[in-house]
């Protein structure tokens, strides 16, 4: 008899029923490892899956997390190259694809992140045809479109991280402004996740007190305060930081598990995140941008409908058309 | 003339009044109800050095809600900075409302933890040992900066070779030694239960099992402790851990061992692991939990060792550092084996310069 044998009597006859909630993390550069870590950190899961066509790369990762799990509440981390490793997740993020380089915009990645997806999707959905998709790779609001389109997915299961992230860094700087927490200081940042994304200033408020309404004058031409310039910080926050460390992981980590947090433990919390928006605010055009939206274990079930001025409206109108004008020249 | 006077006075005004009015949102908004100097931190956390292991170090106490400050300390600028805004730029996910970072230490101050992961690190195939004098000679720099700045501090040494560098902090900082820890076999320690456990197809932390001595190639797994449940996998398996065991349990130590060569030579480094049990160590000291881990502390005239040397040991850790260590029962060849690892670092230590 084995030493196990001698200590453990398995008594259970049926076969186990494996894990529940699992998550599967697509690429494991730095956004996808500091994806990862968040959100075994927040104890998301009982089941974390890695991807990435790196095999030593993603062996020497899931085998570091593995050596932590003593620490952690998620039993089970395995990472593997082939996709059915994946299987029957429910959540799975996807963060493969090329990363903007030190100055270059988002939209510059679209097509060569176009082809990664056309590889990567039919993977995902051929394992786990029943999941939700997390789109973080950029730029985020067309390759969202794109994993919607490979995926046949309904729009309610394909969520791109959007201005989550945006929001957060408005907001911490709006906290930083009146030495308050960032969850007590209120602001959405919505439309395209990169140079043209759309402060909504009447929105922003701390208990419930409008800032527009005490500054009238707030983020428009002849603002004392140059609220502007905050939103300037926001949308250079990305470049600044890749400036200085070549690329940024912490902040979109955590934002991701934020995101997933809503939806594995149905929240139904309210998320700035990139979802289908033709029809509304005058858009037209087939595009994902981001609005408040609201997560749950099924995805993304509801929209809020901001009421928003005449230019942010033009604003968001423009966007779509910039990203529509991109989107018709890929091939899929 | 008149009309540039003029203009200049428009200006001025101009500028007066939005000074004025600059104030007005956050005067209007707040009304303060205490104004006297900010409160100092009361769970102040500064992690040395902002490669990949102080990063994960950095996060894993960020997500563990341990800290209600963060500094971070480096001499590379653009880096160091740019590794606050990323995690400031998370700030509306954490608990931890001050992320600073500074070249210079006193960014530092006020700190009850310090965490020291600068230095250089094992390159492919090297082992730890190697690393000594280049680490020996930063540290000469940082630890006293460290002491300066937060004198009640406790220190928790990760750069390797770990129990030396222990030594070496404890000798340049002038700390009582029960508040200079490191990382020790802790790390080893939850890599053996994480893969024992594995085999077993339970939990790590259902599987009791330590290993102690040196942080590194001449670890000890103390077989004779291991048990589930209080069942003592020894009595179940008198071999276990010899070279007559037909189970060839000890290959689990050995894999420990190798385990940081492997994922070095897979993804270049490690870091999530020593992040993660460095903030499992962070949270018993701060929290005065008074939990024992397996890490590195002066050990001389226990075991029958006579010199000055670090290595882990089951210690009960608190808010005032390392509040005693537990005697375990080790086998004879157990002894001779810390014995042996305590030989192998006082033979490095004593040839150390000027500290």
């Amino acid at each position: 008899m084995s030493t196990k044998e001698k200590l453990i009597t398995h008594v259970m006859k049926d076969e186990p029923i494996g894990s529940r909630c699992k998550v599967t993390v697509v690429g494991v550069g730095m956004v996808g490892m500091a994806s990862a870590v968040s959100i075994l950190l927040k104890d998301l899961c009982d089941e974390l899956a890695l991807v990435d066509v790196m095999e030593d790369k993603l062996k020497g990762e899931v085998m570091d997390l593995q050596h932590g799990a003593l620490f952690l509440k998620t039993h089970k981390i395995v990472g593997e190259k082939d996709y059915s490793a994946t299987a029957h997740s429910k959540v799975v993020v996807v963060t493969a694809g090329a990363r903007q380089q030190e100055g270059e915009s988002r939209l510059n990645l679209v097509q060569r992140n176009v082809n990664i997806f056309k590889f990567i999707i039919p993977n995902i959905v051929k394992y786990s045809p029943h999941a939700i998709l997390l789109v973080v790779s950029n730029p985020v609001d067309i390759l969202t479109y794109v994993a919607w389109k490979l995926s046949g997915f309904p729009r309610h299961r394909v969520i791109g991280s959007g201005t989550n992230l945006d929001s957060a860094r408005f907001r911490h700087i709006m906290g930083e402004k009146f030495h308050i927490h960032p969850s007590s200081c209120h602001g959405w940042i919505i439309g395209e996740h990169g140079d043209s994304s759309v402060p909504v200033w009447s929105g922003v408020n701390v208990a419930g007190v409008s800032l527009q309404h005490l500054h009238p004058k707030m983020g428009i031409e002849g603002d004392s305060e140059n609220w502007k310039a905050v939103h300037k910080q926001v949308v250079d926050g990305a470049y600044d930081v890749i400036k200085l460390k070549g690329y940024t992981s912490w902040a979109i980590g955590m934002s991701v598990a934020d995101l997933v947090e809503s939806i594995m433990k149905n929240l139904h919390k309210v998320h700035p995140v990139s979802t289908l928006v033709k029809g509304m605010h005058g858009v037209k055009d087939e595009v994902f941008l981001s609005v408040p939206c609201v997560l749950g274990n099924s995805g993304l079930t509801d929209v809020i409908n901001m009421t928003l001025k005449p230019e942010e409206e033009k604003h968001l109108v423009q966007s779509a058309e910039t990203l529509w004008s991109v989107q018709k020249e890929l091939t899929l | 003339m008149l009309v540039t006077w003029w203009y200049l006075y428009i200006a001025a005004r101009r500028f007066a009044d939005q000074t004025l009015r600059m104030a007005s949102i956050l005067q209007r908004l707040i009304t303060p109800l205490f104004s006297g100097p900010p409160e100092p931190p009361r769970n102040k956390v500064t992690v040395v050095g902002v490669g990949q292991v102080g990063m994960a170090c950095a996060i894993s106490i960020l997500l563990r809600d341990l800290a209600d400050e963060l500094a971070l300390v480096d001499v590379v600028e653009d880096k160091l900075k740019g590794e606050m805004m990323d995690l400031q730029h998370g700030s509306l996910f954490l608990k931890t409302p001050k992320i600073v970072a500074d070249k210079d230490y006193s960014v530092s101050a006020n700190s009850r933890i310090v965490v020291v992961t600068a230095g250089v690190r094992q390159q492919e195939g090297e082992s730890r040992l190697n690393l000594v004098q280049r680490n020996v000679n930063i540290f000469k720099h940082i630890v006293p900066q460290i002491v300066k700045y937060s004198p009640d501090c406790t220190i928790i040494v990760v750069s390797n070779p770990v129990d030396v560098l222990t030594y070496v902090t404890w000798k340049l900082s002038g700390l009582p030694q029960h508040r200079v820890i490191g990382s020790g076999t802790n790390l080893d320690s939850a890599r053996f239960r994480f893969l024992m456990a594995e085999k077993l197809g339970i939990h790590p932390t259902s599987f009791s099992g330590w290993i102690l001595g040196e942080h590194g190639d001449t670890s000890v797994p103390v077989w004779s402790g291991t048990n589930v449940a209080g069942v003592n996998l020894q009595r179940l398996n008198p071999d276990i851990g010899t070279d007559d065991d037909d189970e060839n349990w000890m290959e689990t130590h050995k894999m420990v061992v190798n385990s940081a060569y492997e994922v070095i030579r897979l993804k270049g480094y490690t870091n999530w692991a020593i992040g993660l049990s460095v903030a499992d160590l962070t949270e018993s000291l701060i929290r005065n939990m008074n939990r024992i881990h397996p890490v590195s502390t002066m050990v001389k005239d226990m075991y029958g060792i006579s010199e000055e040397v670090y290595l882990s040991l089951p210690c009960v850790l608190n808010s005032g550092g390392v509040a005693s260590v537990v005697n375990m029962t080790l086998t004879d060849e157990e002894v001779a084996q810390l014995q042996a690892s305590a030989n192998t670092l006082w033979d490095i230590q004593k040839d150390l310069q000027d500290i």
